[in-house]
């Protein structure tokens, strides 16, 4: 029973760990790239994966009860709508940005019509 | 008894006068005060060349940064005291805060007669289990009473200086709305699919934010809020159009007259029966109960559609300039 107590605070405790190291991931990038697209990704990626992560390791320390349901429902929230909110993002830029082909790689034969 | 007066004389009594001022049927300065028409003005283009030479002549000068000497060294100064500032303004909120008295002390100064009042009655008195909730609304109601109108005025003002009356023609609205098309895609699916899932759920979770207020953390502020957010949300995936459908100019007219003259007339009288707020006439209830303490709920709800409404109208109002 302790053995079981211990594995339980020692994966929580590392899931926990790596969700900050996300977080320090998306903090190092939202401020280090230039570009639009870059940074969305970089924030996107601590806004699901990060929060996922330390959630889930919160809610093995937590155990089985209402508070781990809430984070779950947090964590179903926030992998809704933060990527619908990247793709609206990226999207606006697409629509906007006029020197886009500087910055990546667009598909040849697709007109301006079928971008958006 | 008064005397009839002929029509002529009626017109000339001040109190008429005033009265037409007001209702914009005249305007008193409009035959005794000297108007001049105002001359058209030719704009001086030499001046102009002249200013524009000499703004090009100081930006080239000051973006000179090879030669120019004072700015290569503000910038290495500029580095320099950013980072100095930035240390002495930690230095000095840390050694602020370490004179700090330690947390929940007992001899803090703000653990006075006015706390230990709150948490001893608070809810005998308010019948709220949530104290923050029976203090924000029932002994310092009248406090709250303020904030909603602030909001309100709020956005009487915004409404004052953003709406646009004018009536567009046809070419010009959609010459505006191919624009709007444009820049600001509308009928994503994607955003469509995902607020049709959300949508519903976030505003009950406003409105049991709202409901549950006198019983766990939340209330009218929060609550509203949340619904608020929603609104944008779903004004954003749908359009104005669809959200206009259940959500007016006159439904935020009507929800916020009648949120805050109910809110007046409920806080008046536990203000006319005594002053105190407590003892509204209404029974507290069996606390815990979602109908329990008094006033409180009603309230709550009050304050929470004022604020879904302002957050709503504050969006729409600076995305378009009006409902």
């Amino acid at each position: 029973m302790q053995m079981l107590e211990w594995i339980r605070f020692a994966s929580g405790v590392g899931l926990l760990l790596i969700g900050l190291g996300i977080f320090m991931l998306q903090l190092f990038g939202v401020f280090k790239f230039k570009y639009v697209l870059n940074r969305m990704h970089a924030a996107a990626m601590g806004d699901t994966l990060g929060i996922g992560v330390s959630l889930t390791g919160l809610m093995i320390l937590s155990g089985f009860n209402l508070v781990s349901l809430k984070m779950a429902l947090i964590i179903v929230f926030l992998w809704l709508a933060s990527p619908v909110s990247s793709h609206l993002i990226s999207r606006l830029e697409v629509v906007t940005n006029e020197h886009l082909a500087e910055h990546c790689e667009l598909p040849e034969h697709l007109g301006e019509d079928e971008l958006f | 008894m008064s005397k009839p007066i002929p029509e002529e004389e009626y017109r000339k009594k001040p109190l008429t006068r005033l009265l037409q001022w007001v209702g914009g049927e005249i305007d008193p300065f409009l035959e005794t005060m000297e108007t001049q028409k105002q001359q058209n003005q030719k704009p001086n283009e030499r001046l102009i060349r002249k200013h524009r030479r000499d703004l090009d002549t100081v930006i080239s000068m000051v973006h000179d940064q090879k030669h120019n000497k004072v700015y290569k060294l503000f910038r290495r100064f500029y580095k320099v005291a950013s980072v100095v500032c930035c240390l002495a303004l930690i230095a000095m909120l840390l050694t602020a805060v370490s004179y700090l008295p330690p947390v929940g002390a007992a001899d803090n100064p703000s653990s006075n007669e006015v706390a230990a009042k709150y948490i001893e009655d608070g809810l005998q008195d308010t019948g709220a289990v949530n104290i923050v909730t029976g203090m924000i609304l029932d002994y310092r109601a009248f406090d709250t009473f303020g904030e909603s109108n602030v909001l309100f005025i709020a956005t009487c003002t915004v409404l004052i200086l953003l709406r646009s009356d004018k009536k567009k023609d046809k070419r010009q609205e959609e010459a505006e709305q191919r624009r709007e098309q444009h820049y600001e895609p509308k009928d994503d699916s994607i955003l469509q699919r995902i607020t049709f899932l959300l949508f519903p759920i976030i505003v009950i979770y406003g409105i049991y934010v709202i409901l549950n207020g006198h019983i766990s953390p939340g209330g009218g502020f929060s609550g509203g809020a949340i619904i608020g957010a929603g609104l944008i949300l779903y004004a954003n995936a749908f359009g104005f159009e669809k959200l206009n459908r259940f959500f007016t100019e006159k439904t935020y007219k009507w929800i916020s007259f009648v949120s805050l003259s109910f809110y007046c007339l409920a806080k008046s009288y536990s203000f006319f029966t005594g002053a105190n707020h407590l003892e509204s006439g209404i029974p507290l209830g069996e606390a815990g109960a979602i109908l329990s303490s008094g006033l409180i709920l009603p309230l709550n709800i009050c304050v929470g559609l004022v604020v879904a409404c302002t957050m709503y109208a504050f969006y729409t109002l600076f995305r378009k300039g009006g409902f």
